[in-house]
């Protein structure tokens, strides 16, 4: 596809907001109305979901063009999908989410790239891992566990770290934790060690499709070769990538595809993993946008004219994982649950995504201070999620902003819970 | 990227008048990037233009506060450009019409300064949306209007510069009569304080003790930007006798609204229009009612469920059930103070209604309708769903009247819908797809005549103008005012024929405006239309009419 194939969905466009707000029904208050990060830090219509696509349809009609202020504009978005979920609350024949992926692509064709994406790039290339971490080291975090290595045996499960956990020492514990909780419920486990390599999805929505193409067709070898029945993975960006992304490339894994919270709720009710430890706690849950809205599965591509699409293929963001993470988070003993106002599919954005991070890391943490405002408006006394990103990029605002919030992956309470001693810092 | 590709050329904002553009407002809140100002340009809801791109400004600005945009609205004065201010955006009217305005985005302005609890009131600035100020006002056990373009809009846009009908009018008002007091930046620059705010004793009376300009600043339909900005203004808010929040999961098509104590949501339906009419006129005697509106079937089902009205229109007996059986209807949601009000309130409903020989169904507390659609009713969430049918609409017969007027107004409507709808030149919603809504418990109220269309189909495209003309010229055979009054593509013909209406506003603007900087495209000046394309006995009306009612120098024609 290229961007002139969406110029219905941008013609669509009637300019109505809806993209910038929680779907109406769900406005509580003033202070937390909004859903798009962007929008509300540059003002100018340009940043909302509306506003790229008013842009896209500029350049395609010869009025407009794209140089390296347009570009930058297109680039300081999450990619979160709060904007496409609130638009189809509304409307059946725009996604808009496909729209902004698309304009990146374009950029990248046209020659209008940004600095830090290209040196993010260039690592996952040379390193295979968008941190540009040394690929040497990427099974590191796995010592000592007795994992399989999926290079020389097979096995059930296939556990896929991912960029950020594999390599970030704060997040170690949690991911050795997490890893722990599933052998001791008999797992038959592996990983690729330092063969694993970026899930590529994150190239795809800086629009490096090529890469992206790429680093799927490894995975795909590597699930192949692992045997496994089952992919878990502990990252919310990979998970959605996998459902959705791989799928739409025509990439099927062959397996089953879980976030690691999903498959501890399983073990829970299965009664494979007990929580016994009392966590008393009254805490928050933040949707990872990756993990909730964005992790909803690939349904199938609408070639015709979308007005006439059925609901059930529109890509609303409701089928993503909203009530696993709960469910375990309220199984454990001790834990009480207060719910923020955006939730679910209309949940503001951590800030860490699409390229944002890398490229402008003032907006990313500002965008996660106004969710940590948000957090400590419902009085929990600690924040709890299920990304490796969001717990990154919320612990670094916290300590720039000087809020007072513990931050967790929900795994650190399981853990916690379960007597698995790994401990978590907040 | 070279500028080849781009094949258009606009004009330009001068670097000395873009200077002091960032002086007003700070660097980092003035934009002439082409692709930003085009995200103001992209007006395409009730524009009939098929390119749907507006005028584009020459810059776009972003003041935080009333002195900001004082600066802004001096440094056009000072280098001949004009602005336009824009709130929320959504309507063709907050777009440019001319070359060379500088677009006022007033979205940093977006504070609720203020909710009087007691004297019910609230004070707000452009871009504070209608449910962000309901989800406030509930929690203090008030409530505030939100107009029929829903709660996405700004209420101080509609209040101070167009119209302001809602389905909550029946007991909430139109736009200008909650409208209390405003602040008003002038197109020279200067703050003009409206009502008691001026006198310095708040903002709790747009007559006075100060001065009561609501006619001029305002009028009927609102003077859509050109005649300066309104920067705050409060607003009348109402009693909310149901929950601080209305708890609800899901956000739409499935929403689940836990049912309020005190609460009824009814369908009403009735034989024929003498009995629906009669029922509404005892509804206002009795004055009852929250929200109140005519049920337009073929509307509901094509939002909620556009294929399946596609297909029904294909089956002559579902369609007659739809658009006969159920033909006369309203919608009702009625509040209670008290279990005892409500089932009082309640009562009377019934009574009125099965005296006319209606039915009525309660869908809240007794069907799963209710908890669905509240939302969509007191908050006028769902109105973005309009657009799913066919990607975009627009309206015609707009005016506020009598029900029974209204009700004649809407049977025209329907005719004219009908012969388009069989030419392939809007879609089908069954032709009948009135928005009506009452006013202060029935002393007023409002219909006018939406209908959807595709828009990316090129009939339907071709449809709008002429489709305009003909409403335009049934609505003055009614002696209505036509929607068209805020059209420049009429006002030539139309104005002589209302007292010069249009004059009278341009003097009004002169007066306030020597220099001509505030865009009054929207306002009071005219463009060409070419009628010479239109249906000939469609002229033939028009010129009957024209010559029929034109005001003379002296006055209206004998
Ligand atoms: C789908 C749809 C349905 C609609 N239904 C209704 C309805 O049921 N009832 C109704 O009353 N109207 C309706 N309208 C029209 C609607 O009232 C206006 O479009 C509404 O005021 C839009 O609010 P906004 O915040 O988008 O204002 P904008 O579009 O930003 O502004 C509306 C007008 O007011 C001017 N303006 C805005 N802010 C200021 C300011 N601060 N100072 C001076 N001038 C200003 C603008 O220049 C523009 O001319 C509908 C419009 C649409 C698109
Ligand atoms: S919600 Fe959709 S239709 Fe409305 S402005 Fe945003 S992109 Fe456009
Ligand atoms: S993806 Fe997120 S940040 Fe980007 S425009 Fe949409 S809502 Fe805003």
């Amino acid at each position: 596809m290229a961007l002139a194939d969406y110029k219905r969905d941008m013609e669509g466009c009637s300019r109505c907001s809806s993209c910038k707000w929680v779907p109406f029904n769900q406005i509580k208050s003033w202070r937390f109305a909004k859903n798009c990060p962007s929008i509300c830090r540059y003002n100018f219509h340009a940043y909302s979901g509306s506003g790229r696509m008013i842009i896209g349809n500029s350049i395609l009609e010869g009025r407009s063009e794209l140089n390296d202020s347009v570009a930058e504009i297109i680039f300081r978005c999450q990619m979160c999908g709060a904007c496409d979920t609130a638009c189809k609350v509304y409307r059946d024949d725009i996604d808009l989410t496909e729209v902004l992926l698309e304009l990146r692509a374009y950029c990248i064709e046209q020659g209008e790239l940004i600095v830090e994406h290209m040196a993010m790039i260039d690592a996952l290339k040379r390193e295979d891992n968008v941190l540009g971490e040394p690929k040497a080291r990427r099974g590191e975090w796995a010592q000592g566990l007795g994992l399989k290595d999926i290079n020389s045996e097979t096995c059930e499960v296939l556990f896929h770290a991912g960029c950020r956990y594999s390599y970030d020492p704060d997040l170690r514990d949690t991911l050795r934790g997490q890893v722990r909780l599933m052998l001791q419920a008999g797992v038959d486990l592996g990983i690729a060690g330092a063969e694993e390599s970026c899930c590529g999805g994150r190239a795809y929505e800086l629009g490096y499709r090529g890469e992206a193409e790429n680093y799927a067709d490894d995975l795909l070898s590597r699930v192949k070769a692992s045997g496994a029945r089952t992919l878990v993975t502990p990252c919310a960006d990979g998970y959605a990538h996998l459902k959705f992304l791989y799928p739409r490339m025509g990439k099927e894994l062959g397996c089953e595809v879980l976030h690691v919270t999903q498959y501890l709720q399983r073990l829970a009710q299965q009664g494979k993993l007990r929580l016994r430890e009392s966590v008393p706690l009254l805490v928050t849950y933040h949707d990872p946008c990756h993990l909730g809205r964005m992790g909803e599965p690939f349904l199938a591509d609408w070639r015709e004219d979308k007005l006439q699409r059925p609901m059930s293929l529109k890509r609303s963001g409701r089928k993503g994982i909203f009530d696993e993470p709960r469910d375990l988070l309220t199984s454990i003993p001790g834990v009480e649950l207060t719910e923020m106002e955006r939730i679910r599919e209309y949940s503001w954005c951590c800030g860490a995504g699409g390229g944002v991070l890398e490229a402008w890391p003032d907006f990313a943490l500002w965008t996660a201070n106004e969710r940590l405002e948000e957090a400590k408006a419902t009085g929990a006394e600690a924040l709890v999620t299920a990304c490796p990103w969001c717990v990154r990029v919320f612990r670094d605002a916290a300590a720039e902003s000087g809020l007072e919030l513990p931050v967790y992956d929900l795994a650190d309470l399981v853990m916690l819970s379960a007597g698995i001693t790994e401990t978590a810092r907040a | 990227m070279t500028s080849e590709t781009m094949t258009q050329s606009f004009e330009t904002i001068s670097d000395e008048a873009y200077r002091d553009l960032e002086a007003a407002v700070g660097a980092e809140y003035v934009s002439r990037e082409p692709g930003v100002l085009d995200g103001y340009t992209w007006q395409p809801t009730i524009n009939d233009d098929p390119a749907k791109w507006v005028k584009r400004p020459v810059a776009v600005v972003l003041p935080s506060c009333t002195e900001e945009v004082q600066e802004v609205v001096r440094a056009c004065n000072r280098h001949g450009l004009k602005f336009k201010a824009f709130s929320t955006g959504w309507g063709v009217y907050s777009g440019c019409t001319y070359d060379n305005v500088v677009q006022v985005d007033l979205r940093r302005m977006n504070r609720i300064l203020e909710i009087d609890e007691k004297n019910m009131y609230a004070v707000i600035e452009p871009y504070n949306c209608g449910a962000q100020l309901q989800a406030e006002a509930m929690k203090l056990g008030l409530n505030a209007h939100i107009i029929g373009a829903g709660p996405a809009c700004s209420p101080l846009a509609s209040a101070t510069s167009g119209w302001g009908v809602g389905w909550d009018g029946v007991y909430m008002s139109y736009g200008h009569r909650n409208l209390l007091g405003a602040e008003w930046v002038l197109p020279d620059g200067e703050v003009l304080r409206v009502g008691s705010l001026d006198s310095g004793l708040g903002w709790f009376s747009p007559d006075g003790p100060g001065p009561s300009l609501r006619g001029i600043m305002r009028g009927s339909a609102g003077a859509l930007g050109g005649l300066g900005i309104f920067t705050k203004c409060s607003l009348k808010l109402y009693n909310w006798p149901g929950p601080p929040h209305m708890k609800t999961e899901g956000v739409m098509l499935d929403a689940q609204t836990e049912p309020p104590e005190h609460m009824r949501f009814h369908l009403c339906f009735f034989p024929d229009r003498a009995s629906l009419d009669e029922a509404v006129y005892k509804m206002g005697e009795s004055e009852l009612a929250y929200i109140f509106t005519r049920t337009a079937v073929g509307a509901y089902v094509n939002t909620f469920a556009p294929h399946l009205l596609q297909n029904v229109s294909r089956t002559r007996a579902f369609r007659d059930v739809l658009s006969k059986t159920l033909k006369w209807g309203c919608t009702i949601i009625l509040v209670g103070n008290s279990e005892d009000e409500i089932v009082f309130q309640e009562a009377v409903l019934k009574e009125i209604v099965s005296g006319q020989g209606g039915l009525s169904m309660e869908t809240m507390q007794a069907a799963a309708i209710g908890p669905m659609m509240v939302m969509n009713f007191l908050r006028v969430s769902a109105i973005p769903m309009v657009f799913r049918a066919g990607g975009l609409f627009s309206t015609a017969l707009a005016r506020n009247e009598a029900w029974d007027t209204q009700m004649d107004w809407a049977e025209k409507g329907e005719k004219i819908k009908q012969r388009w709808i069989d030419r392939g030149g809007i879609l089908d919603d069954l032709a009948d797809n009135p928005f009506m809504a009452l006013y202060e418990q029935n002393t007023w109220g409002h219909c006018e005549e939406i209908f959807q269309y595709n828009a990316r189909d090129p009939k339907h495209l071709a449809s709008l103008e002429p489709l305009f003309v003909e409403f335009s010229v049934a609505a003055m055979e009614m002696c209505m005012e036509p929607l068209s009054v805020t059209d420049a593509r009429l006002r030539e013909v139309i104005s002589p024929m209302m007292g010069h209406y249009n004059e009278w506003q341009k003097k009004i603007s002169l007066f306030l405006d020597a220099r001509r900087a505030a865009d009054t495209g929207m306002y009071c000046d005219e463009v060409d239309i070419d009628l010479s394309k239109i249906d000939p006995e469609i002229r033939e009306t028009l010129d009957r009419m024209v010559a029929k009612l034109t005001w003379s120098e002296e006055g209206p024609p004998s």
